[in-house]
């Protein structure tokens, strides 16, 4: 099963972060930053799997040649588009090209929705990325790997959106609001 | 509300950011309750996002999310769905489980794919569910017009289950067979195969069913997940084992190795080599013969510039050396450690050792990409190799070198020199790692730490190689002296232990003496670590003895003053090691310097005429460093000398011991402690000619204990304590056979001796007892394998090695097994204490489901079974219904603060805010104990008097615990 989903920029903040088994926000924020140092580390023509975070190796140290137990997260599959990196913190039992795959079709979708999706659409609409993830991914299994079917469960309730979108002025007026004070609090400035 | 709606959006948001939003879950259920959908929605959100198995208002949730669970509107039903999974708890789970089932027949296939998915976390903390659940999923599967999509959640979720108890999957086969073969959808597919894997070594008929369709699929699929998890597929479901020495079985085989050869070399893709790499991995156990075909392509790998590729192929390396290849192998390794810059290094460093390149290491592609690198990322530190990759190789160099005990090494000079160059290469921050650690951890950073990795090795191979001794004691020097000369690499200090004792104990066969005395007490040598001090101090006496001993045996003025001289330079670098704070190391440095001090006198008040040489000197304390030659030892072998039959563990050596102690406390009592000192330092020689009992010097001993041990031991220890410590130091003195602290098992044979010391007498030495017994039990087989070992060798050269292979008894193979077998269980026991204990951090616990069967009418329940469980579901509906008192109390309460709103939401936030700290310490030790999802049992923290209902859902688990143990092991494995 899938264990997590990340989505950080290139310098590190997340835009989205769904951990498919509950951990403090410190262990969240400690692991996202382990696997932001892995993976900006690496060049553009590398493969895209990741070797574990010592947050997630040292408690369970595989036995070299043996399985790996099959509850244990032992894969990380990343992707990098433009600004954004995608990463998935899965077990064993996921295929590692098919959560490549899913990964393509997670941001597919995301075009599709936006319309030519950039980082900002993320910050403002970031309700939407949590509903789109939804679709394709309930508590760690895989539901959805249609692009169609997800594109299609999203505007479904995209109505709802959309609709919000007469008071969606407020809402893009809250996104800026949310943007700046996250950054902010981050301490790094907004480009 | 709305603005609470946008406050909390903006609080998920940062919460991403890792600011704590728990204080707000109050606020999080209400906007969860909301009749807006929009509102809704953020609650339902921030619900996933910020709540933790110790949140408490989860508890009033409940009825809010049975109600949305019924909601007529799809979005809003969907919510629910979606959220529980992230919040599910065991008691949570049985109260919504009746609301949840209907939703499996709902009209909208996306309710009905998210409700299998959300089901099956139901299944991870209330394996229960199941066995309602399970019916109608099954029907879902089966059902050919159910829309495509929810057949793939289906088989999703099947395959999830599928790994923890294969054997309630087997009646499926058929209809995901079916699936496989005309579902058109890759994605389902790789699923089906990888379930497959998991039932083949249950059902062996099937691999013959898979095979048509798998080879068809590999051979024409285009979808390159697709081909490697079929591949895949057929290496983990014993496939290819299954279908041995058949034509179609090696077909396949070579067909799978040839996709992923190509895979490797053609497509370029780095995800595909790393995946190809891996899957070589999985083959190399059983195939080793078809990886090493591969060998070219395997170790073009290893020189990618990609790290996870290079592991990958590193790891490959290991499993299919052969004594053909090892050499290469490890030479092309050794030259990318020389090669890769250091992370301080420039890192055109690489440019200037590549013009050095040996030819046997050069190879395709090694020279062009060393180029790029540094042109490519001049800024990037990825050409430079991290220490830790640095740290792999070197472990797998030695690995591969010591598989088998050496049995694919055939030239040990080139491995010694190999693993000279190896502690010039260890990167530095191992050791300031490792030196971290400090003398608390000596043996657990021993096994750590690649140094010392080295050093055992090097260790090892002066131990049973006899031939190439002599050049291990002259790598062992050359480390020393470098050492001395701080040109050595700063991590591999730790070697030098291993390579003074092997100076120390094999010097007979270098006539370098004098440098090497000279490299070990030199004075930098007072600056390094204790442990590797206690080794020097423990090797100075030993190489200072061979060194005298080299020289004409005549004695005349000339060598009295060099002795001296020598003694007196050993004493003065042993001096300021009496004040070390190690307290090993003083103890070790107090003993020999007063030795040193006895000989020092002794080689004065000699007679120069006679030319004989002191008698302490020649002979007393050459008898403290030779003895029986070390031979390695089984670590089991201890453990399998039979008990003597007259050995009595219960009669006391001495039925007057409290006696003579008392005695020789009050003969002592007046005298200073310097008197003491000299007194026994004094006689401790002369007593060594004379080889007494040990029991007799018991009277003499006495004061050692009330010297400097005194702040440490005596005060506290009871008599019998002291006693027994006294002995085994006493002991270990005399013996001629105790060798320094690095052997351990001579010190471990100690009860032993002591007792048949005692009963035998003192002539019969027991020491070498063991290692007789040793001898005789495994003559055979030693002598086969050794053989076997020396004709290989005769085939690819010339002259012999003969490989000291472990000493233990073979009785019978009953009783080996038995002793083998206890150790391995422990350890397993142990591991599985460990990982219970450790489990990794996004780990979900489903220990509980393993042990659940699907369909009761499967696997043979017997009828207590069903009545214990039915008293525990009768248990659980009681605590059950305290949790709903406790919960309803705690609505009415929360439904008062509610009422009487017009106090500030400050003055309920600050009470909450208390509250929470409170219980935080509680609910952590909790998820410790209980760990994952299955930790939360949150209910009983909201209040104290909950907390028998936490008391009793642990006991009734505990029962449960072992038995899934059991069923994990024998089902999985």
């Amino acid at each position: 099963m899938i264990n997590a989903v990340l989505v950080f920029n290139n310098s590190g903040q997340p835009r989205l972060t769904k951990f498919y088994t509950q951990l403090d926000t410190s262990v969240q924020q400690r692991l996202i930053s382990e696997i932001f140092t892995l993976v900006s580390h690496r060049p553009a023509s590398a493969c895209n799997f990741l070797p574990l975070p010592p947050l997630l190796a040292s408690p369970s140290p595989t036995p070299p040649g043996g399985q790996p137990h099959a509850d244990t997260p032992s894969l990380i599959t990343y992707r990098h588009y433009a600004t954004l990196y995608f990463i998935l913190i899965s077990t064993s039992t996921e295929s590692p090209l098919a959560l490549l795959d899913l990964i393509q079709v997670f941001v597919e979708a995301l075009d599709r929705l936006f319309e030519n999706v950039c980082e900002l659409d993320l910050i403002f609409n970031f309700e939407t990325l949590h509903a789109c993830l939804g679709e394709m991914v309930v508590g760690g299994v895989v539901v959805e790997t249609g692009l169609e079917k997800v594109v299609g469960g999203v505007r479904e309730k995209g109505r709802v959106r959309m609709r919000r979108e007469v008071q969606g002025m407020g809402m893009g007026g809250l996104g800026m609001g949310v943007g700046v004070e996250g950054l902010a609090g981050i301490g790094r400035g907004w480009r | 509300m709305d603005l609470k709606a946008t406050a909390l959006l903006k609080l998920i948001y940062l919460e991403m950011f890792g600011h704590d939003m728990s204080w707000a879950s109050f606020h999080v259920l209400e906007v969860m309750s909301s009749p807006k959908y929009q509102q809704k929605r953020v609650g339902y959100l921030a619900a996933v996002q910020s709540f933790r198995p110790d949140t408490e208002v989860l508890m009033l949730a409940t009825n809010l999310l049975k109600k949305d669970i019924s909601s007529p509107l799809p979005p809003t039903m969907s919510l629910p769905l979606v959220t529980l999974p992230h919040i599910i708890t065991s008691s949570l789970a049985l109260s919504l489980l009746s609301d949840l089932l209907p939703r499996l027949s709902h009209s909208n296939p996306n309710i009905r794919k998210k409700t299998i998915a959300a089901l099956y976390r139901l299944a991870l903390v209330y394996p229960d569910t199941l066995r309602s659940a399970w019916p109608k999923i099954k029907d879902i599967l089966m059902n050919e017009e159910e829309d495509s999509s929810v057949t793939a959640a289906v088989v999703n979720v099947v395959c999830e289950l599928g790994w923890r108890r294969p054997r309630d999957f087997l009646a499926l086969a058929p209809r995901l067979f079916d699936l496989l073969v005309d579902g058109g959808n890759n994605w389902m597919a790789i699923k089906i195969i990888k379930l497959f894997a998991t039932l083949t070594p249950l059902e062996p008929r099937l691999i013959k069913k898979l095979l048509p369709p798998l080879t068809n699929l590999i051979r024409t699929t285009p979808a390159m997940s697709l081909l490697y998890e079929c591949i895949n597929g057929v290496i983990q479901g014993g496939i290819l084992e299954g279908t041995e020495g058949a034509r179609e079985g090696e077909e396949i085989a070579s067909l799978c190795v040839g996709k992923l050869r190509g895979m490797i070399a053609v497509e370029g893709d780095p995800n595909l080599k790393y995946v190809a790499l891996l899957a070589f991995n999985r083959i190399v156990a059983s195939h080793p013969h078809l990886v090493s075909m591969h060998e070219d392509v395997i170790m073009g790998c290893v020189d990618d510039p990609d790290i996870s590729i290079r592991l990958q192929a590193l790891g490959l390396g290991a499993g299919m050396v052969n004594s053909d290849n090892l050499i290469a192998v490890v030479e092309r390794l050794l030259q990318q450690l020389r090669n890769a810059p250091v992370t301080t290094e420039v890192a055109d460093d690489g440019r200037r050792h590549s013009i050095g390149v040996e030819p046997a290491a050069d190879s395709d592609g090694e020279d062009p990409e060393e180029r790029l690198r540094p042109t490519a990322e001049p800024q990037d530190d990825t050409p430079a190799l991290p220490a830790e990759y640095r740290v792999t190789i070197i472990r797998h160099i030695l690995e591969m070198c010591s598989k088998d005990t050496y049995a694919n090494v055939v030239d040990f000079e080139w491995y010694i020199d190999t693993l000279v160059q190896l502690v010039r290469l260890v990167p530095a921050a191992d050791q300031a790692g490792s030196e971290f650690q400090g003398d608390n951890a000596w043996d657990l950073s021993q096994e750590e730490d690649v140094a010392s990795a080295i050093g055992w090795e090097l260790r090892n191979i002066a131990v049973r190689v006899s031939t190439v001794r002599t050049e291990a004691v002259k790598a062992a020097n050359t480390l020393l002296s470098v050492s001395g000369n701080d040109t050595m690499a700063p991590g591999g200090q730790r070697v030098l232990a291993f390579a003074a004792w092997v100076v120390g104990e094999y010097f007979n066969s270098s006539a370098l003496s004098y440098a090497a005395l000279d490299s070990l007490i030199h004075p930098k040598a007072q600056t390094l670590s204790p442990i590797v001090i206690c080794a020097y101090l423990q090797a100075i006496p030993k190489v200072l003895i061979s060194a005298i001993s080299h020289e004409s045996p005549i004695w005349g003025p000339e060598r009295k003053t060099m002795i001296s001289l020598l003694v007196a330079r050993v004493i003065h670098f042993l001096e300021p090691l009496t004040t070390h704070p190690n307290l090993e190391v003083q103890e070790r440095s107090v003993e020999f310097l007063e030795l040193m001090r006895v000989t020092l006198q002794a080689i004065a008040s000699h007679d120069v005429q006679n030319p004989d040489g002191p008698l302490l000197l020649t002979r007393a304390i050459p008898q403290l460093f030779t003895g029986f030659e070390l031979n390695p030892v089984a670590p089991a072998a201890q453990r399998k000398v039979p008990l003597p039959s007259d050995l009595s563990l219960d009669t006391p050596i001495n039925s007057d011991l409290t006696g003579i102690l008392q005695r020789a406390d009050q003969d002592f009592a007046g005298d200073t402690e310097a008197a003491e000192f000299d007194t026994f330092y004094n006689q401790r020689p002369i007593k060594k000619a004379i080889s007494g009992p040990a029991i007799d010097s018991l009277p003499s001993l006495e004061p050692e204990t009330s010297s400097y041990q005194q702040n440490d031991y005596t005060l506290s220890d009871s008599d019998a304590l002291v006693r027994k410590r006294i002995q085994r130091r006493e002991r270990n003195r005399d013996d001629p056979f105790y060798i320094g602290n690095d052997d351990a098992s001579s010190g471990t044979s100690t009860p032993f001796h002591d007792v048949l010391r005692s009963t035998n007498g003192e002539d019969v030495d027991v020491d070498s007892i063991p290692i007789m017994n040793l001898d005789l039990g495994d003559q055979a087989l030693v002598a086969e394998s050794s053989d076997k070992d020396l004709r290989k060798q005769k085939r690819k050269r010339p002259k012999k090695v003969h490989i000291t292979k472990d000493e233990t008894i073979d009785n019978e193979a009953s009783g080996f097994d038995e002793t083998q077998r206890a150790p391995a269980s422990e350890l397993a026991s142990q591991q599985r204490a460990r990982d219970k204990a450790k489990k990794s951090l996004l780990q979900v616990d489903s220990s509980g489901l393993s042990s659940f069967s699907l369909n009761s009418s499967d696997t043979p329940a017997s009828q207590l079974d069903i009545e214990r469980q039915e008293a525990q579901d009768m248990e659980m509906a009681k605590a059950l219904a305290e949790v709903e008192r406790l919960r309803l109390e705690m609505q009415r309460a929360s439904e008062r603060i509610q009422a009487t709103d017009g106090t500030p939401a400050e003055g309920i936030l600050v009470k909450k805010k208390k509250k929470l700290k409170l219980k935080h310490p509680v609910g952590e030790s909790q998820h410790q104990d209980e760990t994952g999802v299955q930790a939360g049992s949150t209910q009983g923290l909201q209040d104290a008097e909950a907390a028998p209902v936490i008391k009793k859902e642990k006991k009734k688990r505990k029962p449960a615990m072992p038995d899934t143990n059991n069923e994990k092991v024998g089902g999985i494995d």
